[in-house]
């Protein structure tokens, strides 16, 4: 991937995220109401800043659009991989089973497939950061974390 | 003068044994957030926001401050060591740091390092006690329109001095005011920009946004470029720090410069980043021994150093006396206040002076106790990046989320995250700036309620920015600012004319080697 197709893709999303600003906040009106400015005035406007700017990106990247930069090479490509779609399963996971045991299972999966670390040492590390975080969190912060079937089987809620 | 007698009370509430240890507890959790790749000072802060909901303003602070500064030390260390900064602050510290740890004076870089950033600490604390209450006494002149225009500097000064694309600074503050005015409006009451989306509704929160962007996207980049920690070990010997210090006073124009630059970037946002490269740059180019820079010599860590935590410090001031933040991280203090319930602004000083001096107090003290830890505990900390990154790398994302989700226990909050980081990535790669983004968001709702209320006054005409003599010059000043790209490129292009081997490349140290001037 080139750094010229990342910068326009950049700046079309940027482009995108300006004109639904402007859109969205064409709603609540953008002029002069009895008591002052409407509500969508401000968020129009920095919408307008936002959307013209982004055009003025595109413009510049394009004038660069030979220079042949590479933005990420298939080496860091497949890093980035390897790192952040474990990050999604770990969300996933956390949505559905609780912090606690996506935590465990997390770390466990990305020592054993990325690190080659022995089972074991891959789940007593795993336990022991799911309870370090549930003592600090639930016991000792009295902060509750997202909780999953294992937890409610336990009696927490 | 009052302002001693105010800082001597504040002596008293910031001592007490509770108050020392969360400095130390602060410190300690800075200096590791600082020397983890991924989690710098202004998510670590974000992160411990949420378990300080429930204590006092002034110990919540105090840990949050306290945290800061271990962090920027933090980062040095890394820098030095492995050739891996930390923190963005710190990157300008490894161009002479790890050569000269390379060269076996690991320990003397590090207490070179440690002492000029707290010398520069020590200055910007100084300028704080003896500015706050004037510039407090100042901003109370303030009305609507000055604070809109404030902000308007505050903005501006992000595109005329922060030396990345002027354009790209634009979007990425443009985006982050739109993130603030998502949600409930606060003078009309109606909900905006929504788009149907019930997640929407409570807003985005900045907090989330800053896990995502500095935590998540920064982890991203750092795993990019392929994590390897050649560490270069160093025990610091008492000896070591003796002969630093002894050959302190020798850099003393290096310290000034360094300084005076720190704090100007600090109370001008431009930020501690900012502040290291330049100090850098100016430094390499008008001292002595310009030529030896990046082969390991002194005074190419001294000067980022001490400009770097000259700025982080001398942030403060405006956060406390204007509510106006000088840097990412003090803007997700100024965000802490709020949620506390204290009142960012003038009005501090005289509601809370035990918690503005008590803070001011403990960034004398708690820079003492982080210059005294971090130089024993270097080598502890050092070996925490010889654990193998496939374990500290998804601790530190578990971290990350679980912050997230305690700010608001909201499940959609981690999609955010995600987003976000995908955002900080992409934004980091294509040097797009993220601490103005961050400042806008926490300040959006502030500057429109003063920009609207602005309006009302005035019944729509924006005239009313000019309508004295201190709103017009602050109004001036950010237009100033803000075209400054554009006038500092056309009178380069003249001067170009003239001479056509002009030599300027003044501008590339300011913010950093990769940015490009359009």
């Amino acid at each position: 991937m080139t750094r010229f197709a990342a910068e326009v893709a950049t700046a079309l999303v940027t482009l995108a995220l300006g004109l639904a600003i402007v859109v969205g906040a064409r709603e609540y009106g953008t002029g002069w109401a009895a008591g002052g400015p409407e509500p969508g005035t401000f968020p129009f406007y920095v919408g307008l800043l936002v959307t013209a700017a982004s055009a003025g990106n595109l413009l510049l990247a394009w004038r660069k659009r030979h220079a042949g930069i590479v933005f990420v090479n298939a080496v860091q490509l497949r890093r980035i991989a390897a790192f952040g779609l474990p990050i999604l399963g770990f969300v996933a996971l956390a949505l559905t089973l609780g912090f606690y045991v996506a935590t465990a299972i997390y770390l466990a999966a990305v020592m054993r497939f990325q690190g080659g670390f022995r089972w074991s040492a891959c789940i007593a590390v795993a336990l022991c950061t799911s309870a370090f975080f549930f003592l600090v969190l639930e016991v000792w912060f009295r902060v509750p974390l997202l909780k999953g079937p294992l937890e409610a089987i336990l009696g927490y809620r | 003068m009052g302002n001693f007698e105010s800082l001597w009370h504040g002596f008293s509430v910031a001592l007490t044994t509770y108050h020392v240890l969360l400095m130390i507890t602060g410190v300690l959790l800075g200096i590791l957030v600082g020397v983890l790749p991924g989690l710098g000072a202004p998510n670590g802060v974000t992160l411990l926001l949420p378990l300080t909901f429930g204590m006092n303003p002034v110990a919540a602070i105090i840990l949050l401050t306290s945290m800061y500064w271990g962090a920027l030390f933090g980062g040095s260390t890394t820098s030095i060591l492995f050739n891996i900064p930390g923190e963005p602050s710190s990157v300008a510290t490894t161009f002479d740091g790890y050569p000269m740890a390379r060269q076996g004076k690991a320990a003397h870089a590090l207490t070179l390092a440690f002492l000029s950033a707290a010398f520069g600490a020590l200055v910007g604390v100084i300028l704080i006690t003896l500015l706050s209450t004037w510039a407090a006494n100042f901003a109370l002149r303030f009305g609507s329109p000055e604070y809109f225009a404030v902000y308007f500097l505050a903005f501006a000064s992000f595109v005329g001095l922060g030396g990345a694309a002027p354009l790209k600074t634009l979007v990425s503050m443009g985006l982050g005011l739109a993130f603030a005015a998502v949600g409930m409006d606060t003078i009309s009451g109606s909900l905006r920009l929504t788009f149907g989306l019930d997640t929407l509704v409570s807003g985005i929160s900045f907090l989330v946004a800053v896990i995502g962007l500095f935590g998540i996207g920064e982890l991203l980049i750092s795993m990019e470029e392929g994590l390897r920690f050649d560490g270069i070990k160093a025990r610091i010997s008492p000896r070591a720090v003796f002969e630093a210090i002894r050959s302190m006073p020798r850099h003393w124009v290096a310290l000034l410069r360094g300084s005076s630059i720190g704090c100007w970037m600090g109370i001008t946002p431009g930020g501690p980043t900012a502040a290291s490269f330049m100090s850098y740059g100016l430094a390499r180019r008008f001292s002595k021994r310009g030529k030896n820079f990046g082969n390991g010599e002194p005074e190419g860590i001294i000067s980022p150093e001490t400009a770097d935590h000259a700025a982080g410090t001398s942030a403060m001031l405006p956060m406390l006396a204007l509510g106006v933040p000088g840097s990412a991280t003090s803007a997700v203090m100024l965000g802490g206040l709020m949620i506390w319930g204290l009142n960012p602004g003038p009005t501090l000083f005289t509601d809370r002076p035990d918690f503005v001096w008590g803070l001011i107090a403990s960034m004398y003290i708690a820079n003492i106790v982080a210059v005294v830890l971090v130089l024993s505990t270097v080598p502890i900390f050092a070996s925490i990046l010889r654990v193998p990154f496939a374990i500290i790398g998804p601790m530190i994302v578990v971290v990350c989320f679980i912050g997230a989700y305690t700010v608001s226990a909201s499940q959609p909050d981690l999609l955010l995250v995600v987003l976000f980081g995908i955002m900080g990535y992409a934004f980091k790669k294509l040097d797009y700036p993220i601490a103005p983004m961050v400042l806008a968001m926490v300040l959006g709702d502030k500057a429109e309620d003063a920009f609207r209320q602005s309006m009302i006054m005035s019944k729509g005409s924006l005239a009313i920015f000019w309508s004295n003599g201190l709103a017009a010059t602050l109004t001036a000043l950010g237009l100033l600012l803000l075209c400054w790209p554009a006038i500092a490129a056309t009178w380069r292009r003249a001067r170009n004319g003239k001479r056509p081997m002009g030599a300027v490349e003044n501008r590339g140290s300011n913010g950093g080697e990769r940015q490009e001037v359009a």
